[in-house]
């Protein structure tokens, strides 16, 4: 049996809030294997953006480990967090997150730039990433000129531009309507299936979790409970 | 307003401390500056009229060839003169042990008791006693230069004979605060002019002169009108040949001083003034920045059913309190600089009795100022602020915090990378936040060019004077006709390279409306020792053709003269009508110059004769030469250009300091304006940088990002910074020069150049605390917050 991509152990997040110690994560231990499609569902405070922050090196346990491909990124330094972030980790952010000041193409050249060095090729990449999200014809609008969910879209080919093995979406859909939501699952459904990226996606519509291979409840910053999906349904299989 | 608003707003301010204190700086600056200058101004202005009120300045001096001291009963007699002090006054010299040659100004006072009029004040030893033989007071500023004291000799020439002289004090003058010994010899002579008193009866008799004086100087009651009671007086000096009246305000050392302050008084006002201007600007800006970064708690505090009228008062809260505390800290520092620029000052001329004062119109004024300019600069942005709709300001929707991208001219044109392209963007992308960010920087160059050009330029019009004009190295005057052979003689001595003769002599210039005391200068048309500025091609030839007056710039824009017009030149030989042939850009300005053939023509001598001598001289014998040029006969006085130059760069103290106190308050104002410029510019994007490091970009590359982008930004606003800055230090030069001397404005390129490249080495500086904290952002956060 092979080993997960991704394995938390006994992860705990403690902030510091004034005199109050708020516990995000009280040891939470996951597994995500290769290829797999996982959501996090959970309450406001149940602790799934604080684990895909975790997972994302945005942020470090207060104890715990998490081995990402054999590697314990809790031991990592900033210089190697970076590195990790740019090599193994897309992410799609709830508010889209796009460089307001750089068009379509040139957002996901931006995260191109970052492991590329052949500059020449960049757009020509950059486009194809674009296509993939069905976004080609749009490439040199800025993001002001675009839709919520081209937006989003484009977030996603950014993602993408290093080619990471994990994409973490933090409610991905969560700023769309229902519609455009379902163009934005569609398109990271179509990753996880067409290349193997692995998916953790964070969301508080539970109307998405039938899509995903397994579904991580959570609830006061511990696993409440884990459900697996024989047969996960189609974007368009969805109850929106 | 309610409690918890306030505790909201003082938490608001806690939070953004460094943007709070960069703006309670640039407050408390602005405060400080006026406070300070304009208080040194007054202080001055008191410091001086205390000394003459204390030591009983005259108010009319008259001079006469030789007058019986009883004639002082009879002045005294004439309604309206509250004193008289009669008094004989002769100009010799003596010769230092060093050899440098002195002149020598000996006033006669009373012993034992100070005169009526025109008293010391005794700073080192005692006052002359009828005991005393041989005794003179010494004035302080030539007992300084030399460290002479009480104790020490002096050996003047009187009536032919060298008598050495004890000096019994050092005292202050009120009529050499500067020391000037004439109207045409306005700037300080303390190397080669000494002040003596000495007792009057000793004076007299070793002048062969008893019981006869030359002048008397005389206080008028003030509730009088000054011009009958000078008549009455030049009545009763008749028969004594009255050959001046000075007036207070014409008083060589008043006049000058006078002059000086008038050009303070302009800056005084003007540069506080723009450091206000500037400070008001900046908090408007910054303020703005802070408060619309909060919109969406205006949204929710509307929606909860605060009154557009709560809104206003919390925000204008932040502005009333950077406001009062700015303008608390700034009037504590404005009052110890102001001790410090008035003893600075008062220590530097060596005013006696300096008073300073505190003036509570001027804090009031201050905190009224700051609370004032703290307001207006809130209430826009509250107001916008305040009339929004709750849902617009709260709505999280991410449209609103993007900003139209669009394609530069530039980068179409120069197919930039993208290390480029983004940088270059940002500048132009939200151009209020550019806008803002380049007006602190634009204000930043103003500050530092308004100081550094006045410095600059003072120091190049010093240098120009006596580098290009003034090409002689030792100037000699003499008080007897000089001819040819002189100058043969001068010429052949060893040492000397080249001479020129002069004639200089005291005149009125008059116009139909104005009239002017010059000295008039006659030189020959080819000589090369005082090279003309003209600003045409006007030939020295042309300029000093049979009739032809050359004047000082300063001038003839005093007289509302051009070329082509006719004034009158009254000189002692009589009135005579000359035609304006050019105007001379130079340092004094209050020369006239006219050509040596015409002066001779004018005095109606049967031979060329002068009066002086421009002198080019090696170097290393120019204190030999100028001893030897003092020893011929009727040698009046012999400057050294060099001794010329430090005595005009002493009076220039109050310039430098006042310049000085500028430069320090521009630069740390101008570090105030771009650390809150350029922390703002990067905290409005923190989530898109945070998004930036969450992909996978190095620390390094942001950084780079961010220092082109202010690269670009200060390269964008370097012309406007430097024109702007030009313009301004040219309106304080203009504001600056007096009828002493024309300041005009020109800075080196050596200087744009380190003020360019100091500015963007601030702003490189100050863009460090944001940088850092974008390195340190917990990116978790910040790319879920939107900015």
């Amino acid at each position: 049996m092979n080993a997960p991509l991704i394995e938390c152990r006994q992860v705990k997040r403690f902030y510091q809030m004034g005199e109050v110690t708020v516990q995000a994560l009280r040891g939470l231990d996951l597994c995500v294997d290769s290829g797999e499609f996982i959501v996090l569902l959970g309450p406001s405070g149940s602790g799934k953006t604080t684990t895909l922050n975790l997972i994302g090196g945005l942020d470090r346990p207060t104890e715990g480990q998490i081995v990402v491909a054999g590697e314990d990124i809790t031991r990592y330094t900033e210089k190697q967090l970076t590195d990790y972030r740019r090599r193994k980790i897309g992410f799609v952010f709830q508010f889209f997150n796009l460089i307001p000041s750089l068009t379509a193409v040139e957002n996901v050249e931006f995260a191109l730039t970052l492991t590329e060095q052949n500059g020449r090729n960049l757009r020509r990449k950059a486009v194809a990433l674009l296509d993939l999200v069905g976004l080609a014809d749009r490439a040199d609008h800025f993001p002001s000129q675009l839709s919520g969910g081209e937006q989003q879209r484009v977030a996603i080919a950014r993602a993408l531009a290093n080619h990471p093995p994990i994409l973490l979406c933090d409610e991905p859909t969560g700023n769309l309507d229902a519609g455009t939501g379902q163009q934005v699952l569609q398109v990271i459904r179509e990753l996880n299936q067409q290349e193997g990226t692995t998916v953790v996606l964070v969301t508080h519509n539970t109307a998405i979790a039938p899509m995903a291979d397994r579904v991580v409840r959570l609830r006061d910053g511990q696993i409440d409970h884990i459900e697996v999906n024989e047969r996960p349904l189609s974007v368009a299989e969805l109850a929106w | 307003m309610n409690r918890t608003l306030l505790l909201k707003s003082l938490r608001d301010l806690r939070n953004a401390w460094a943007q709070t204190l960069a703006l309670i700086f640039i407050v408390a600056l602005g405060i400080a500056s006026y406070i300070a200058l304009v208080s040194a101004y007054r202080d001055l202005g008191a410091s001086y009229q205390h000394t003459y009120e204390q030591l009983k300045f005259a108010d009319v001096t008259f001079a006469v060839q030789g007058a019986p001291a009883l004639v002082a009963t009879e002045i005294e007699q004439v309604s309206g003169v509250t004193a008289v002090a009669p008094r004989l006054v002769i100009d010799t010299g003596f010769e230092r042990a060093d050899g440098e040659q002195i002149r020598a100004r000996i006033i006669g006072v009373p012993p034992d008791d100070q005169p009526a009029v025109n008293q010391v004040l005794v700073e080192d030893g005692r006052y002359l006693t009828s005991d005393d033989i041989r005794a003179v007071l010494l004035e302080s500023h030539f007992a300084k230069v030399y460290g002479i004291k009480p104790g020490d000799t002096i050996t003047p020439i009187i009536n032919g004979e060298k008598i050495t002289l004890t000096v019994a004090g050092v005292v202050a003058s009120p009529e050499y605060l500067i020391v000037s010994p004439s109207r045409q010899e306005i700037f300080p002579s303390v190397r080669t002019f000494a002040v003596l008193f000495m007792a009057m009866p000793e004076l007299q008799t070793l002048t062969g002169r008893e019981g006869e004086v030359n002048e008397f100087a005389v206080l008028v009651d003030e509730n009088r009108d000054r011009e009958e009671v000078i008549s009455e007086i030049t009545a009763v000096l008749a028969p004594y040949n009255l050959e001046t009246t000075i007036r207070q305000e014409d008083q060589p050392s008043n006049a000058t001083l006078r002059l000086d302050l008038e050009g303070y008084r302009e800056i005084a006002f003007l540069m506080p003034g723009l450091i206000l201007l500037v400070a008001a600007a900046s908090v408007y800006v910054m303020l703005g920045r802070l408060i619309r970064a909060q919109q969406p708690q205006i949204g929710l505090m509307k929606s909860l059913g605060y009154s557009n009228t709560a809104v206003l008062a919390h925000y204008l809260t932040f502005s009333l309190l950077i406001g009062i505390v700015g303008s608390v800290l700034g009037v504590i520092g404005g009052l110890v600089l102001t001790r410090g620029i008035t003893s600075a000052y008062a220590n530097e001329l060596g005013i006696p009795l300096v008073q300073t004062r505190l003036h509570p119109d001027l804090f009031v004024s201050g905190v009224l100022l700051s609370l004032f300019f703290a307001i207006l600069a809130g209430l826009g942005p509250a107001r916008t602020s305040a009339r929004m709709a709750p849902a617009i300001a709260m709505r999280l929707d991410p449209a609103t915090a993007l900003s139209d991208g669009h394609k530069s001219w530039l980068e179409r044109w120069l197919q930039l990378p993208l290390s480029f392209r983004l940088p270059l963007r940002n500048v132009f992308r939200v151009r209020r936040r550019s806008f803002s960010t380049g007006l602190g920087i634009v204000f930043s160059f103003i500050l530092v060019l308004m100081s550094w050009g006045m410095i600059d330029s003072m120091n190049g019009l010093l240098r120009r004077n006596f580098e290009e004009i003034e090409q002689w190295d030792v100037v000699a005057v003499f008080d007897t006709p000089q001819t040819e052979a002189l100058v043969d003689k001068v010429a052949g001595w060893e040492g000397v390279q080249e001479v020129e003769p002069l004639i200089q002599l005291p005149a009125t210039i008059r116009t139909d409306s104005k009239d002017e005391d010059v000295l008039l200068t006659a030189v020959s048309p080819a000589q090369t020792m005082h090279i003309f500025q003209f600003s045409d091609s006007l030939t020295p030839e042309a300029a000093l053709a049979n009739d032809q007056v050359v004047l000082a710039t300063t001038l003839a824009n005093k007289l509302g003269l051009q070329t082509g017009d006719t004034v009158i030149l009254d000189t002692p030989f009589g009135e005579h009508k000359f035609t304006l042939s050019g105007v001379s850009d130079e340092f004094s300005g209050t020369v006239a110059y006219i050509s040596l053939e015409q002066a001779h023509q004018i005095a109606n001598m049967p031979m060329p004769v002068y009066n002086g001598l421009y002198l080019k001289v090696d170097p290393a014998k120019e204190r030999m030469i100028k001893r030897d040029l003092y020893h011929l006969p009727g040698a009046a006085s012999v400057q050294l250009k060099s001794d010329t130059r430090a005595d005009i760069e002493s009076l220039m103290g109050l310039f430098y300091l006042f310049m000085g106190i500028m430069m320090a308050f521009a630069l740390g104002m101008s570090f105030a304006l771009l650390f809150n410029a350029m922390t703002v510019n990067v905290l409005e994007r923190e989530r898109e940088l945070a998004t930036m490091r969450a992909i996978g970009t190095q620390n390094g590359r942001i950084v780079r990002l961010l220092t082109l982008e202010n690269i670009i930004l200060w390269a964008v606003t370097l012309l406007p910074g430097l024109i702007s800055g030009t313009w301004v230090a040219q309106q304080m030069g203009q504001a600056f020069s007096s009828e002493l001397f024309s300041l005009q404005i020109t800075i080196s390129p050596l200087s744009y150049l380190l003020t360019a490249l100091g500015i963007l080495v601030t702003m490189l500086l100050a863009a460090i605390p944001a940088i850092r904290r974008v390195n340190r952002l917990n990116l978790a956060e910040a790319t879920k917050v939107l900015t």
